[in-house]
């Protein structure tokens, strides 16, 4: 039974990582509807841009890490209205193709600046300190991560429902032309929603960084992170999130009970499933454009 | 008429005794060079190996800065493949039929020197010193093919049998990266428990893209291990040891060779690398042997990239390659693959900064003929990166 719970537990600490990288890809496909699959190395290039204000001018972790969320909402933005935008009648495929080009541009380029030798991000939370509860072990850099998603998660949502920018955002998504009949800027609000997604995933990368930093840090992240999306139906946020930790608990169990070997594919046998069954995942609630 | 006969004749003699001495010459040699290739991982979660070819860089060029070898210099061709066994085998192709390469020297990993091992036995080319102690290359033995790296297979029968008869441990579990490399390790530490009477308590295998190690490390505390062997990547091997730590799971942990660059690992794991203990294959890296001195001032003082750390992998890549660069000077003149195998044999007894070499002439039957050694010693990392010296070479058969 404790190792039951204990899965339990690891797989919801596993999964806070996946859900902000779930929300970043949500995010952006809500307005877009473009799989963003660059989210990762954008998150992976702004989390190296903290390392490198704290290795090569000494910066506090703290300044480091604001300035590398800000660096990654002007990098989300600037990456849409310098490439995205620049796209000639782009289409899905396009777009798609465009965001995979993004990936290995920034991947190569986080390769050629920093090596490729394992790093350490200094981080007042050690990765390897532990609660205890009862007789269960979380570690507390990913009880944070958790505390992080969740407040990210509710942050995000009420935006959407409440304010009016989320609302411009929602109708961006549905109706771009009538959004635009409407008043709203809906360039600016596709930029605006990338800032926010590369800031999301760039807290994912920051919190991932004091375990493991190398430029392939996020590649498991983000392809875990997109399962969860496609399990939450791509649109929905808390959905992504659900997702996410379903996704971590299943991973756990699994390599706990059945085969530690085929754990990491598991998650991918789960969207096959739930795309055979409920090809809209399981959480979405798809507007139907009206022809 | 006659002075065209000449003119003809003149240009047919000039092209044959041109073709006739393309021919003769071994390829990837001339006059002046000497043509070497190599590939090691720069990207990619393997790159912390990435400093044993550009080790080998720096030997080479030291060596190059010194005359040369019999008035040859050493062209080193190496290339980034990423661990990745599709790419080792495309470099090695693109460089072995375009430039052409003489032999080749250290290439890091087991898969990745898996995948070209046939294609440059079947063209005879020799290549030395793989950086992988896997036992595909003696298994059986290839004429061209020469072990330098101790086997992992050996490695962990040493680890095993220092636990079990030095530190009292009766519980071994092993994690294990699922592939050839972390296969040798567990194979040797398999048949040393049973020598002891004892079988593994778990056995944990490692996928290389894994990143969560929580279900891993929950298997291991669930058989209650009082030693775990780790044969994994540098990073797969900390964060074993990290997040044992975060789960309050303290067994004594051993690894490979390969883990230990005890600075690094001590860098990487803040700290919790501390009272592992590993194999060796080379003098540590303070060590005041006059050769190891000499290697660090002239190859790795001159020719180091300018952030390049003097670590263990790094002068591995000077170790591995130091009985080809014997033998290249044993030829002379005369330098042709079949007189280079010839003087590899006659290695008797060679000691550079690794452990001491020996093959024996070609026998099909004999392992032993082309794995050059069998020993290997152990070190504890203590605070701060540095080493504790456990035991003396230790020879396994």
């Amino acid at each position: 039974m404790i190792d039951f719970l204990q899965m339990i537990a690891s797989g919801i600490a596993v999964g806070s990582s996946y859900a902000l990288m779930g929300l970043a890809m949500v995010i952006i496909y809500k307005t877009s509807e473009v799989p963003n699959f660059a989210q990762g190395e954008m998150a992976l290039i702004a989390s190296f841009f903290a390392f490198m204000l704290i290795d090569s001018f000494g910066a506090a972790w703290y300044t480091a890490f604001a300035g590398a969320l800000l660096f990654a909402i002007l990098l989300g933005c600037f990456l849409e209205y310098a490439v995205l935008r620049r796209a000639k009648e782009p289409n899905i495929l396009g777009m798609i193709v465009i965001t995979i080009g993004l990936e290995m541009i920034l991947l190569g380029f986080v390769s050629w600046k920093f090596g490729a030798d394992q790093k350490t991000m200094p981080f007042p939370i050690s990765p390897y300190d532990s609660l205890v509860i009862g007789d269960i072990f979380v570690s507390t850099l990913e009880l944070l991560t958790l505390v992080v998603a969740l407040v990210i998660m509710l942050v995000l949502f009420f935006f959407f429902r409440f304010s009016k920018l989320g609302l411009a955002v929602k109708a961006t998504q549905q109706n771009p032309v009538a959004a635009r009949l409407m008043g709203i800027r809906t360039n600016r609000i596709l930029m605006m929603t990338w800032g926010i997604s590369s800031f999301v995933g760039c807290l994912a990368g920051l919190l991932i960084a004091p375990t493991i930093m190398q430029p392939y840090m996020m590649w498991d992240p983000m392809l875990k992170g997109f399962a969860a999306a496609v399990m939450g139906g791509m649109t929905s946020l808390p959905g992504a999130v659900v997702a996410a930790y379903l996704l971590g608990i299943i991973e756990n169990l699994f390599g706990g009970y059945v085969s530690i070997e085929f754990k990491s594919v598991v998650a991918f046998a789960i969207i096959v499933l739930v795309l055979c069954f409920k090809p809209s995942g399981l959480f979405a609630k798809h507007y139907v454009k009206k022809v | 008429m006659n002075r065209r006969l000449l003119a003809v004749l003149l240009v047919t003699g000039v092209l044959v005794s041109g073709l006739c001495s393309g021919v003769m010459a071994e390829e990837g040699v001339t006059d002046t060079e000497i043509h070497i290739g190599s590939w090691g991982p720069q990207t990619g979660p393997a790159a912390a190996w990435g400093s044993v070819p550009r080790g080998t860089d720096a030997y080479f060029k030291m060596i190059n800065a010194n005359g040369g070898i019999n008035g040859r210099k050493i062209v080193y061709h190496s290339f980034d493949d990423s661990y990745n066994p599709a790419k080792t085998k495309a470099g090695v192709k693109e460089l072995q039929e375009g430039t052409g390469m003489f032999a080749w020297v250290v290439g890091v990993g087991s898969s990745p020197g898996l995948a070209v091992r046939d294609y440059l036995m079947e063209r005879k080319i020799p290549w030395v010193g793989p950086a992988a102690g896997s036992l595909h290359w003696i298994k059986p033995p290839h004429k061209y093919l020469f072990g330098v790296y101790p086997l992992y297979y050996k490695e962990a029968k040493a680890l095993v049998r220092y636990a079990v008869e030095n530190l009292g441990k009766k519980r071994v579990a092993v994690a294990f990266q699922n592939d050839e490399y972390g296969k040798n390790g567990l194979k040797g530490a398999i048949d040393e428990l049973a020598a002891h009477n004892l079988k593994p308590v778990a056995l944990v295998p490692v996928e290389f893209k894994d990143t969560d190690m929580k279900p891993h490390v929950m298997k291991l505390r669930r058989s209650n291990a009082d030693m775990v062997l780790l044969w994994t990547s540098v990073g797969h091997a900390v964060r074993l040891v990290g997040t044992s730590k975060a789960m309050k799971f303290a067994p004594q942990f051993m690894s490979t060779s390969t883990c230990s660059d005890f600075p690094l690992m001590i860098h990487i794991s803040k700290g919790l690398w501390e009272g592992v203990i590993t194999a060796a294959f080379g003098e540590l890296p303070d060590s005041d042997n006059p050769l190891l001195q000499t290697y660090k001032a002239e190859a790795y003082g001159k020719f180091a990239a300018p952030k390049e750390r003097w670590g263990v992998f790094y002068y591995a890549g000077i170790l591995f390659a130091e009985p080809l660069v014997e033998a290249i000077k044993r030829c002379g003149r005369d330098l042709t693959r079949e007189r280079l195998v010839k003087e590899l044999e006659g290695l008797r007894n060679f000691k550079g900064i690794g452990p001491v070499v020996n093959y024996k002439p070609f026998d099909p039957k004999d392992p032993n003929s082309r794995q050059g050694t069998h020993a290997t010693f152990l070190v504890q990392c203590l605070k701060g990166g540095k080493s504790k010296k456990l035991t003396d070479w230790i020879t396994i058969r």
